[in-house]
């Protein structure tokens, strides 16, 4: 878990401290932002591996955060999370390549397991390529 | 990337050559790549399954559930379902391509359920009454358009008033997106618990409350209150009321649900109209909706700003009996002053009971002491007063005035075809003001059938007047205050002084009710009656007489109270009524589930096994497991890669066992073809080979002519069981393993089982799934195979489902040491009821079989610890 870095963006500030105090208190290192432009700033700044994407914010919803994240680090997995249930919304994060799409309220030891599931899979991307770089030369 | 990692690998594929030390590693990767995405496809599938149980337990309408509930586990499955879809196509790119176009009709099919189409109100933001009758019910909501209805066709004198409409109500709704937060934050709550419950309705009324209304909707607002002020050229103080769309669904009351506010001037008007919109979230009425099933959508808050009425006396007249549909009076209860008593039940009322004839004739009445009233003072709004001299003890109507009140209700009742409860107030000229009415809820009384008081039945209190009939028994639990209402235990008797509305959001859990004030006429007996719960009111002393957590029996028909349980009287006890079956919510779910929940795909080797014939999200989850399973034992074979084949266990149970190694299921490499038991450290595989291998199977059960001739003929017809052919796995048990995961895919004898399971420290995904199909014999003899099986499972608490002779049976979330000793229970039945559908017609030699397995089950699991008796509980959420 030493390794995991995860960021968590909510526009709700409240329930973005508790979520982050709960998983640090987990052993996670994980840190917050309220914003889709704040986690594209720390997304520029430092390596993440897993981000827990609020779905709807102001200003730069969830959707459009996704669409850029994965744009410019494909390898880093997005988590959704939601109060706001959409099958629709979830079908079109899923494929524009986020990891799951998650419903609030989410018991705190099912969306740890997620980001490690999810770290698990970038790990595996890295390896892939790695591998792949290993072969050509 | 993906088509350079093909075409590598296709070189293997291709030439059987073997790859370099770098190659070996790419394929290794390559390989744990796979395994993460089959894991995945397989918490996909557990959880899609689960939401699967989910829904089809809420389908049984026992327990209650909202449109949030629809949501959320439609949009759960639908996800989990397409990542199936996505992970199988990463394990097998492009070979089934289909599944999406099947994926998306499906979701095509299921969206409208999930989001049913709003109907966008058209009309004014505001109303005058006189321009509404009954087809503007859509917009003005049914009350207002009685109401209106009335005044115009019978001539009813009916207070002057404007409605805010759908179109308001939406236009303040919209404002601010008022509606979108409301449902975020019941998604977010377990409404089902009563604390959660308040503070949601708290923090939603709050957000009502402080929410400015849009400017067009205020300025509609002040010109509605002016024209009126203009035409009466005076202040004209307002009756603000609910008016919800709604209000009329079938069998449904909304007594009492919502707020009124009295003598509203025109700078309250605002926040009156507001506080009524806030009322719909108040836990009464958030509580009815659930348990009724109704759709919040479904129930605009239209809201009537009606002149306050000076009245001189109040109530409501039902024009008929409603707890007994054979008793054809009509009852008026009335009080002095504003009738607000006789519907909140906070005080004794008048009682009049009218014979119906031409000309009707009263018959009855109870005049009670009234030492209160309330009035409406145009500059200190509503008072209580004392009322002095004989007033108290004087009836607040005439008997011209009784009769003149039961002729207007008989209007009414004729003209709407139907019994009718009826608000109605008596100005300070005398005149009859009708203020509102709605259809009377009549339920049918058995107090006919039931035996006559016995003189030994202890009884411990009576009195009252029967609200709603019926008999229950159950603990006392005494409610004096809001904090009470959240420890009301399910199935208690709820002992109270005031028949206040508030209590009815308790009613879904209470087994009875009983009050020392209030009318059958009161709101809560409108809703007691609703959800069939056996009511008495007007009990004196109920509250000090008897004792909390004290049995009693409560026969409301007889209107007596007894200690203890009088099993004579609780067998005339009514089922309770199930509102959620059939309701709104339950119609989108079920409409949903048709979609998702039915199976299709049974026979893997059959000819409609393609993903285009997936009719149901079901179906989607049962090809792409088989078929992952598939691709998964496809790999290390294909790609000439023998660190990833199967390997032989070699052991003592006399049958060939493979097993694939998917990640970390060995201890070591292990080299050449066979693998021995103390390599292999997948806990659930383990679990499972000590039950296979607990005891030596004894061979096949003797057999009757009888059973051997309906294997032989079976075996004639159907080729599949000839062990000469070759099917896809025939003859061989492969086990697939990790750690925490195994699946064992075995035909032993004719009949096919897999057994799934992951088990590990995860207890929230800790799941156990065994699949049992055909056998030898004849349907009948397998049908009665599965059937045994079932019952042998059962007592373990497996959730069994039965399709054909095809068994599923399935366990999850407990933890790790639990269900090591299931998979060891289903190891043993793996091996020992091979064959058994052979002798599944003699019923002896079955009970034999039965006794047995079951008795040496307990002696394998004698030898460790008990199963755990419960799943684990979640460490919370956020």
């Amino acid at each position: 878990m030493e390794s995991l870095k995860a960021l968590f963006v909510d526009d709700e500030t409240e329930y973005l401290q508790t979520a982050i105090k709960r998983m640090k208190k987990r052993g996670m290192n994980i840190i917050g932002v309220s914003s889709g432009p704040e986690a594209l700033a720390i997304l520029a700044e430092q390596k993440m591996d897993v981000v827990v994407m609020d779905m709807r914010m102001p200003g730069m919803d969830g959707i459009q955060a996704l669409r850029e994240v994965k744009q410019l680090y494909p390898l880093v997995e997005v988590i959704m999370l939601t109060g706001h249930a959409s099958m629709e919304a979830a079908i079109q994060g899923m494929e524009l390549g986020a990891f799951d799409y998650l419903m609030k309220p989410i018991d705190i030891d099912e969306l740890i397991y997620k980001i490690q599931d999810a770290f698990q899979k970038r790990q595996l991307q890295i390896k892939k390529i790695e591998s792949m770089e290993k072969m050509r030369r | 990337m993906i088509k350079r990692l093909r075409a590598f690998f296709s070189k293997f594929q291709s030439n059987g050559q073997q790859p370099t030390a770098a190659e070996a590693e790419a394929l290794r990767i390559a390989f744990k790549d796979r395994y993460h995405h089959f894991k995945q496809l397989l918490n996909a599938n557990n959880r899609a399954l689960e939401v699967m149980g989910e829904i089809e337990k809420a389908l049984r309408g026992t327990t209650p559930f909202g449109m949030q509930f629809v949501r959320s586990s439609c949009t759960r499955v639908s996800t989990d379902v397409f990542q199936i879809v996505q992970h199988i196509a990463a394990l097998a790119p492009g070979k089934y391509g289909a599944l999406q176009t099947s994926f998306k009709a499906i979701q095509t099919q299921i969206n409208p359920f999930v989001y049913p189409p709003a109907a966008e109100p058209q009309g004014p933001l505001v109303m005058p009454l006189g321009s509404v009758d009954r087809a503007s019910a859509d917009l003005t909501g049914p009350k207002m358009a009685n109401l209106a209805e009335l005044a115009r066709q019978l001539n009813l004198k009916i207070p002057h008033g404007f409605v805010v409409t759908s179109t308001g109500f939406e236009c303040f709704m919209k404002s601010g997106d008022l509606q979108a937060e409301i449902n975020r934050r019941t998604q977010a709550t377990e409404i089902e618990r009563p604390d959660h419950l308040y503070a949601l309705s708290t923090a939603i009324q709050q957000l009502i409350i402080q929410s400015p209304l849009p400017d067009e909707l205020s300025r509609a607002l002040a010109d509605a209150q002016e024209q009126m002020e203009a035409v009466a050229g005076k202040h004209v103080p307002l009756a603000v009321r609910s008016s919800a769309i709604g209000e009329d669904l079938s069998g449904a009351s909304f007594a009492g649900q919502y707020r009124s506010i009295l003598n509203v001037g025109r700078e309250a008007l605002a926040d009156a109209f507001k506080e009524v919109v806030a009322s719909k979230y108040g836990p009464p009425a958030m509580t009815y909706r659930l348990h009724r099933g109704i759709r919040d959508e479904e129930v605009p808050m239209c809201v009537g700003c009606l002149q306050m009425v000076d009245a001189k006396a109040g109530g409501v007249l039902y024009t008929r009996n409603p707890v007994d549909i054979r008793n054809e009076a009509l009852i008026i209860h009335a009080t002095w002053g504003l009738p607000k008593t006789v519907v909140d039940g906070s005080a004794a009322t008048d009682q009049f009971i009218v014979r119906r004839s031409s000309p009707p004739v009263l018959a009855e009445q109870h005049i009670p002491h009234k030492p209160q009233r309330y009035v409406c003072y145009p500059e200190e709004g509503v008072c209580r007063l004392t009322t002095t001299g004989d007033q108290a003890d004087s009836p607040c109507l005439t008997d011209s005035q009784v009769l003149a009140l039961a002729e207007m209700g008989m209007r009414i009742e004729n003209y709407y075809g139907q019994p009718q409860d009826v608000e109605w107030a008596l100005d300070a000229d005398d005149q009859l003001i009708l203020l509102q009415c709605r259809p009377l809820q009549q339920t049918v009384s058995r107090a006919a059938e039931m035996p006559p008081a016995d003189p030994r039945w202890p009884l411990c209190l009576q009195g009252g007047q029967t609200a709603s009939s019926g008999v229950a028994a159950g603990k006392v639990f005494i409610v004096t205050k809001e904090a009470d209402a959240l420890q009301f235990p399910k199935g208690a008797i709820l002992v109270t002084v005031q028949a206040l509305p508030r209590w009815a959001m308790l009613l879904n859990r209470a087994a009875a009710l009983i009050t020392e004030q209030g009318s059958l006429a009161g709101h809560l007996a409108n809703v007691a009656r609703e959800f069939q719960i056996p009511a008495i009111f007007g009990v004196p002393e109920a509250t000090t007489r008897l004792a909390s957590r004290q049995a009693v029996t409560v026969d409301a028909n007889g209107c007596k109270i007894y200690s203890g349980r009088i099993d004579e009287l609780l067998a005339f006890r009514d089922t309770p009524r199930n509102l959620m079956a059939g309701s709104r919510v339950w119609q989108m779910l079920d409409g949903a589930a048709k979609m998702i929940i039915p199976l299709h795909l049974l026979n893997p080797d059959g000819p409609d096994f393609r993903p285009e014939r997936c009719r149901t999200l079901h179906d989607i989850t049962r090809f792409c497991h088989e078929k992952a399973v598939h691709e998964m034992f496809r790999f290390g074979k294909a790609h000439h890669f023998p660190e990833r084949s199967s390997k032989q266990l070699r052991a003592q149970v006399p049958m060939q066992w493979w097993i694939l190694n998917l990640d970390d299921g060995f201890n070591t490499e292990v080299e050449g073809q066979y693998v021995e038991l103390e390599n292999i450290v997948s806990i659930p595989m383990r679990a499972l080979w000590a039950g296979i291998s607990a005891q030596p199977w004894e061979g096949p059960p003797p057999v009757d002519s009888k059973g051997f001739m309906s294997v032989m003929f079976q075996a004639t017809t159907n080729k599949a069981l000839l062990p000469t052919v070759r099917t896809t796995m025939t003859n061989r048990n492969y086990f697939m393993i990790s750690k925490n995961y195994c699946s064992l895919q075995s035909r032993l004898g004719f009949h096919f089982s897999i057994v799934e399971a992951l088990v590990g420290e995860r207890t929230g995904e800790n799941y156990i799934n065994f699949t049992f199909k055909g056998g030898g014999a004849d349907f009948s003899r397998r049908l009665k195979r599965v059937q045994f099986i079932q019952e042998l499972l059962e007592p373990y608490g497996f959730r069994i489902t039965i399709k054909e002779d095809h068994l599923n049976a399935r366990i999850e979330q407990y933890i790790m040491s639990t269900m090591i000793q299931y998979l060891k229970i289903l190891g043993f039945l793996t091996i020992h009821t091979r064959q058994l559908d052979m002798i599944m017609a003699n019923p002896n030699v079955l009970a034999h079989y039965r006794q047995k397995i079951l008795a040496d089950i307990d002696t394998m699991l004698a030898a460790d610890t008990p199963p755990a008796a419960a799943p684990s509980a979640a460490t919370g959420n956020v």
